[in-house]
């Protein structure tokens, strides 16, 4: 026999019974849009409707019951301590034939409320905190750059209208240069709350920048070092002649060697890198003593090292 | 601004239109919303209706238009679900195609882009945007009602597997239409694209009824459209193809007198 089955319609629930009709409903979370967007995702057992829960108890005690999403499930099973499950597809799409479909206005407001809560909470995750500060950083750096080369190139003449742009031009200057060193100041405490093994092995604003560039912690995590080594850079890898570093160009103790060595350094500091990420994605233990040594090795060898 | 060509009415769905100048042709779908331009596209207006350029290269169903495709495109008072809908550029038109009667459920996943594909839904009235992940079509069943098509451009290694289950679970029922932006470059490079696209064709055979799939060249490397109606046995339109634009063999890439 069917079971019965507990199937929302936005802000709406339905109880559909085994005859596939709708047994009870509807029963609303809220009736104020955003906060029944609020409850839809957050959902406690006792934001359950009353109205709701008085049906399922008035129904045999023996009868099935499902529901979906599995959060209304667990949540369901909570309050009337009985065991709910979750349907299959089949029986799920059967279920949803009989549903009524909503008002259109009621559905828009709603999915829009909902919308707006979920990307809100996707953002304020401290992971894209990080990309956004990054991204932002990396821009206003350019934007210090251009304009401090800008500014080279102008020739102040006294006693012409230009004069007195200039002030206002450095002023500018100025103000974009301190917004600058907020960000990075920032970016690099963030970083190393979120990456701290990472930080640790090639600065973290490059592992900032990381992290940043492949989307998140955990995306970084899975990418092999070769990849991380390439991250950011500009050509096309190649076999006889490819990029040796995107990213970690601008990383820890590279800009000490001599040219002829950095490519090596990056390649070892990328190995590095994905095992000090991996541990920052997954055991979030302090590996960064152990991962530090063996960079400034490194460094100290490719100093020796003759050509 | 007026448009440069007369505006014609297409074989294809009540609100694509097409002009014709010499040897140009261009798409519009008609807008559902209120200028400024979604994503930079021009529009145009006649009498009483405004139009949005609908062009090849920014959108894989234009482009599928443009190669002479002949199954199904989304038709007024429709339901659609658009999965991959990214910022909205396609979705916006999926959306127009669809008329102020019609639905379109936009899932994404990734918060950045569906931060701009909500304020494109605050104005524009027939898109329903859900932050959600298209591998988990039970977690937004509660949603999204039956609907009469699924658009999934999900460039994904698994994208049979999300479009089959969305459409096992989210469609109306067998007839329903099935468009899927397939791109190969992101199923692995173990085989060809074309042999991706058979692939994935021969595995919807017991599903749907499929329409002759389109490669998506020049506009979109590596790209085909595959769809036609969900269910096996599934009656395709009836309708005349679509005049190609872009012909295929030697004179590939070169547009027709």
């Amino acid at each position: 026999m069917r079971p019965t089955l507990v199937v929302g319609n936005g802000p709406l629930l339905y109880v559909i019974g085994p005859t596939t009709r709708v047994v009870a409903g509807p029963f609303s979370f809220d009736p104020d849009p955003r906060h029944a967007a609020a409850r839809f995702d957050s959902l406690s057992p006792s934001d359950l409707p009353a109205g709701l829960l008085a049906a399922l108890e008035s129904l045999p005690r023996e009868t099935r019951l499902l529901a979906v999403p599995s959060r209304t499930a667990r949540a369901l099973a909570d309050r009337l301590r009985r065991p709910v499950g979750s349907p299959t597809e089949e029986e799920l799409k059967v279920a949803r034939s009989a549903v009524p479909s909503l008002d259109a206005a009621v559905e828009r407001r709603f999915l829009l409320a909902l919308g707006h809560l979920r990307v809100e909470r996707a953002l304020r995750a401290p992971e894209e905190v990080l990309i956004t500060l990054a991204r932002e950083e990396e821009r206003i750096e350019r934007a210090v750059g251009r304009e401090a080369r800008a500014a080279e190139s102008f020739v102040p003449v006294p006693d012409s209208p230009l004069d007195r742009h200039a002030e206002a031009w450095g002023r500018a200057r100025g103000a974009l240069a301190d917004l600058e060193e907020a960000l990075r100041r920032s970016v690099e405490s963030e970083a190393k709350l979120l990456v701290p093994n990472l930080s640790a092995v090639v600065g973290a604003r490059t592992a900032a920048r990381l992290v940043a560039a492949a989307g998140g912690a955990r995306a970084l995590a899975r990418m092999p070092s070769a990849r991380i080594q390439l991250l950011g850079s500009r050509r096309r890898p190649s076999p006889d002649r490819g990029p040796r570093f995107g990213l970690l160009y601008r990383a820890d103790r590279l800009a000490e060697l001599p040219i002829g060595r950095r490519g090596a350094y990056a390649r070892t500091l990328a190995a590095l890198a994905a095992i000090a990420v991996r541990a920052d994605a997954t055991t979030r233990r302090d590996i960064s003593a152990v991962l530090v040594a063996r960079r400034d090795r490194r460094v100290e060898a490719l100093r020796r090292r003759r050509r | 601004m007026r448009p440069r060509g007369v505006l014609r009415p297409t074989p294809g769905s009540a609100r694509l239109w097409e002009t014709k100048r010499g040897d140009r042709r261009e798409l519009w779908t008609e807008a559902v919303g209120e200028p400024p331009p979604v994503y930079g596209e021009r529009w145009t207006e006649d009498d009483e209706r405004q139009f949005r350029l609908f062009e090849p290269g920014r959108s894989k169903l234009a482009a599928a238009v443009v190669r002479g495709w002949s199954g199904d495109l989304p038709a007024p008072r429709e339901r659609w679900l658009y999965l991959g809908a990214a910022s909205g550029t396609t979705a916006s038109h999926v959306a127009d195609l669809v008329g102020p009667e019609g639905r379109v459920y936009a899932i994404e996943r990734s918060p950045r882009p569906f931060a701009r594909l909500l304020t494109l839904a605050e104005r524009w009235p027939n898109l329903r945007p859900i932050l959600a992940d298209a591998r988990e079509p039970v977690e937004y069943a509660g949603l999204v009602p039956p609907v009469d098509g699924l658009y999934a451009d999900i460039a994904q290694p698994d994208q049979l597997e999300i479009v089959v289950r969305n459409a096992g679970l989210l469609l109306a029922g067998d007839g329903g239409r099935l468009l899927v932006a397939l791109k190969t470059p992101s199923m692995g490079r173990a085989r060809s694209a074309p042999a991706h696209r058979d692939a994935f064709e021969k595995a919807l055979v017991d599903l749907a009824t499929l329409a002759p799939s389109v490669p998506l060249e020049p506009f979109h490397k590596g790209h085909f459209m595959v769809g036609g109606r969900w269910g096996r046995y599934a009656r395709l339109p009836v309708r005349e193809r679509h005049p190609p634009t872009m012909r295929r063999g030697r004179n590939r890439g070169r547009r027709e007198s």
